[in-house]
């Protein structure tokens, strides 16, 4: 959202284009054999290369541990394009692209294994022109980071030469609780400053999520009703159909809360929640966000039970397709207590949200995948069409973020006819209607704001150290020996327990029908 | 609806005072299977005979990408006759999503004489309400011009690149300007032509470092196709423009002189010959040669920067498409004003 100061000094960019330019950069990949570099990173640099979005001197330097030839790699990630890419490969592109794809042996404790990534990213300097900027992107496993860390330090690649810049961007999970994560925090600022760090959440990069901005700030009928005055309850829900899949691994030591709720989903509420910045500036609106995190209630001890539902899917069916049990999943352990739904009430303390509740739910194996945030508002008042004899719904505004991206309001209308009869209808706005241009990916956009020193979309540490300390008295609640919250369970392809209901019913209020 | 699913027909006939009855019909017939969605209102205008179907072909083309409400308009402003003639019809698309089929609806005339005192009560009492109005006139400008409809038009659409006398066309464009009451922006096809280029050309000097080459250019050299070449001298003008750069010395048709804000001269050379509309750009700054050109597939700018003793490492990027729906579709993409065009224009008005 930042225009570069070297964008504005380039008097031939004047009207061309309201992003800031990316710079020519070396992109260095751990784990550049893994799923992620297949899926995501590769098949959107690609993307933003055929877009002609990637600055003109860019090398892609992948780093692991098999032994592989730059041709070897090359070829694995022609693969990976083919299958992964949003957009057809053209083989002229490809030809072109992939030169810049390069591949480094190394073991991630191998300090000899930075030196010669060090000579060899000078080498790059010299001959592609990539001007000594580095961007390390760590798609390794959170085990490994502090190795590589260490070692980028070690090989003082984490200090850039004067005029250059090295930056570093980090998967989640950061950190497992709040200790964890600033144990992180503390190993990452040790070799790299905080705005050399980018901590990346790719629901951010979702066109939706940015247009929530765009929405509430550039609209001027909504921000004047989005308040406690006019706003009844939030409800922010993120379903997936599919179960755990191959991450079973990973997600016995994370679950629902740790996976979903303290990044992707803390950040949709944030965004929704917060105030007008003052600029457009990265920490002008991450000040803003953090402001929400530190508002929001903390749930603790007894008050666990009554305000956040936990819960793992039981053997049920999808789309009329049998589906196992969580605990029969591969990798799963039988007596697994790991919860697969997590339903919330949060409250915000501040003047804005005061006794708005926002209900929050995530889910594996829910009867469809959809991510979306309601907005509903209060009803009108119980006189004329809305005695209290007749049930009047709320309008309700909808932000879907996927799939099918777009916003509807649910308002009232008279059915035609003699008789006064109220029915609630829909206007609805579709992105894939509306504009025939595909989004980018979330990836590309990230990648793209990275190598342009744009964090705006980017989560900073004090954001993700306030997210943890509203998580971690839940999971503590959760994980205690004694006087613990029931695990509930649901059969796949239901919209989760009926304690889940409960929670809001308790309140005079459903979960929204998706 | 069978008759307005047809591709490129006019569709069905009506009543000029049943237009708006008329399409609320065709929606309420196709609702099941049907989104019908806008945009904005893009009017098309043009006075060449049998440009009904041509535009029509057009405008199925440009909604698959921008939902709007065309407006599509044929007239023979030199007819004895006094008569319009009205159909309706839709463009219809599977969305991207692949379940419904999405829809933007077409109002056709064919006017016959009277076309100034037609042509704004024809558009002006057919516009969706609330949505931005673009007017794509094709061909050549009239004088007198209705003040009455340019205070509608948001965006104007023309090509500069067919005029026969640049200075009077530009003269009523900026007539239209001055009587629209509100913000007009005009938008040159023959402009948009150069987006890919000038982005290509741009990139070379993002980077701080590279700045100063920008003080140093000493030569240009343009390659451009016949009848191109007001496209290749609004290009030398945004550079000019753009850096300050003042015309010097009208050398010949293919040879001007610029100086640069230091004194410092600049040749232009501007070549002619079969290819793209402007398929070749050279600059030279000091010992560096930035490059441009199309790549032998056609939709794609190789470019590259060699330095003396330096490896070539041309990479590509995105050409554009120089057809009408491609430069419309860049058109209705963008939006806000085209100041650097303006100022481009400005720069070597007198040699267009």
């Amino acid at each position: 959202m930042n225009r570069s100061a070297e964008q504005q000094m380039n008097p031939l960019r004047e009207g061309l284009s309201t992003r800031a330019v990316p710079q020519p950069c070396s992109i260095v990949i751990f784990g550049a054999t893994g799923d992620l570099t297949h899926r995501k990173l590769i098949p959107a640099l690609y993307n933003l290369a055929a877009d002609g979005e990637l600055p003109p001197a860019v090398a892609i330097i992948g780093f692991a541990r098999r032994p592989k030839s730059d041709d070897d790699f090359r070829k694995e990630m022609e693969e990976a394009v083919r299958k992964f890419s949003r957009q057809a490969v053209r083989d002229e592109i490809w030809k072109t692209f992939s030169q810049s794809l390069f591949y480094h042996q190394s073991e991630f404790g191998d300090e000899a294994g930075y030196k010669s990534l060090a000579e060899r990213l000078e080498e790059t300097d010299n001959e592609r022109g990539t001007r000594g900027n580095r961007l390390f992107y760590f798609a390794a496993g959170p085990d490994q980071f502090e190795t590589i860390l260490k070692n980028l330090k070690a090989a003082e690649l984490n200090r850039a030469k004067e005029g250059s810049w090295a930056r570093v961007i980090i998967e989640k999970p950061f950190g497992t609780d709040l200790a964890s994560a600033r144990e992180l925090n503390r190993i990452v600022n040790d070799a790299f400053d905080e705005r050399q760090t980018y901590r990346i959440d790719h629901f951010l990069g979702k066109e939706t999520a940015q247009n929530i901005l765009v929405l509430r700030f550039a609209n001027a009928i909504f921000e004047p009703l989005w308040n406690t005055r006019y706003i009844d309850h939030l409800q922010i829900t993120a379903a997936e159909t599919l179960g755990v899949e191959t991450r079973a691994g990973y997600y016995e030591t994370a679950g629902a809360l740790r996976d979903m709720v303290q990044n992707h989903l803390l950040q949709l509420l944030c965004l929704v929640t917060m105030e007008a910045p003052t600029d457009l500036r990265a920490d002008s609106i991450r000040d803003e966000k953090v402001k929400v995190v530190r508002a929001l209630r903390r749930i603790t001890g007894s008050e666990v039970a009554k305000n956040v539902v936990r819960a793992q899917y039981t053997e049920g069916a999808i789309g009329g397709q049998p589906v196992p049990g969580y605990r029969q999943e591969k990798g799963v352990d039988p007596k697994s207590t790991t919860e697969t739904y997590a339903a919330l009430r949060i409250n915000i303390d501040n003047w804005r949200w005061a006794d708005v509740p926002v209900y929050m739910r995530v889910g594996k194996r829910l009867p469809k995948s959809a991510t979306e945030i309601s907005v509903h508002f209060k009803k009108a008042p119980p006189v004329l069409f809305n005695k209290e004899t007749v049930t009047i719904d709320q309008n309700v505004l909808v932000i879907r973020i996927q799939p099918d991206e777009g916003i509807s309001l649910r308002m009232l209308a008279k059915i035609p006819g003699t008789s006064l009869r109220i029915e609630p209808v829909k206007m609805d706005f579709h992105y894939g209607t509306s504009f025939g241009k595909a989004s980018p990916e979330a990836y590309e956009r990230l990648l793209l704001d990275a190598m342009s020193g744009d964090a705006t979309l980017f989560a900073r540490r004090d954001e993700v150290e306030e997210a943890w300390t509203f998580i971690d008295p839940i999971e503590e609640a959760w994980q205690a020996k004694k006087d613990a919250p029931e695990l509930y369970f649901y059969p796949a392809g239901s919209w989760g327990p009926e304690a889940a209901d409960d929670l809001l019913a308790r309140d005079g209020r459903p979960w929204r029908r998706l | 609806m069978p008759a307005a699913a047809e591709a490129y027909s006019l569709g069905v006939p009506v009543e000029i005072g049943k237009i708006e009855q008329e399409l609320k019909k065709l929606w309420r017939e196709g609702e099941a299977a049907m989104t019908r969605a806008s945009l904005m209102n893009l009017a098309i205008y043009s006075e060449e005979p049998g440009s009904l179907e041509k535009n029509t072909k057009l405008a199925a083309e440009i909604t698959e990408n921008h939902a709007c409400r065309s407006i599509v308009i044929e007239a023979d402003c030199r007819s004895e006759e006094n008569r319009v003639e009205a159909w309706i019809s839709a463009h219809c698309h599977v969305s991207r999503t692949g379940k419904k089929q999405v829809c933007s609806e077409q109002i056709s005339f064919l006017i016959k004489g009277g076309c100034t005192t037609q042509l704004p009560s024809i558009i002006l009492s057919n516009l969706d309400s609330d949505l931005p109005f673009y007017l794509w006139w094709q061909g050549g400008l009239h004088d007198p011009m209705d003040a009455q409809l340019w205070e509608w038009v948001d965006r104007f659409i023309y090509d500069s690149h067919g005029w026969k006398d640049f200075p009077a066309q530009m003269a009523l464009v900026e007539t239209a300007q001055r009587e629209a009451k509100q913000r007009l922006v005009l938008c040159d096809l023959n402009w948009t032509r150069l987006d890919n280029l000038r982005f290509a050309l741009a990139q070379f000097f993002d980077h701080p470092a590279s700045h100063h080459r920008l003080a140093k250019i000493s030569k240009i050299r343009i390659d451009f196709a016949p009848g191109f070449r007001s496209t290749a001298l609004l290009f030398v003008g945004w550079m000019g423009a753009q850096l300050n750069w003042e015309i010097d010395e009208v050398r010949s048709s293919r040879e001007l002189r610029f100086t640069g804000m230091s004194g410092r001269p600049i040749d232009v050379e501007l070549r002619e010959h079969d290819g793209q509309p402007v398929h070749e750009i050279a600059l030279t700054s000091d010992d560096v040669e930035f490059g441009v050109t199309y790549a032998n597939c056609g939709d794609l700018l190789e470019v590259s920067r060699v330095q003396t003793g330096e490896k070539r490492v041309p990479q590509l990027m995105p050409a554009g498409n120089n057809d009408p729906v491609g430069l419309i579709s860049a058109e209705l993409i963008r939006g806000g004003p085209h100041q650097v065009y303006l100022n481009a224009l400005n720069c070597v008005r007198d040699l267009l």
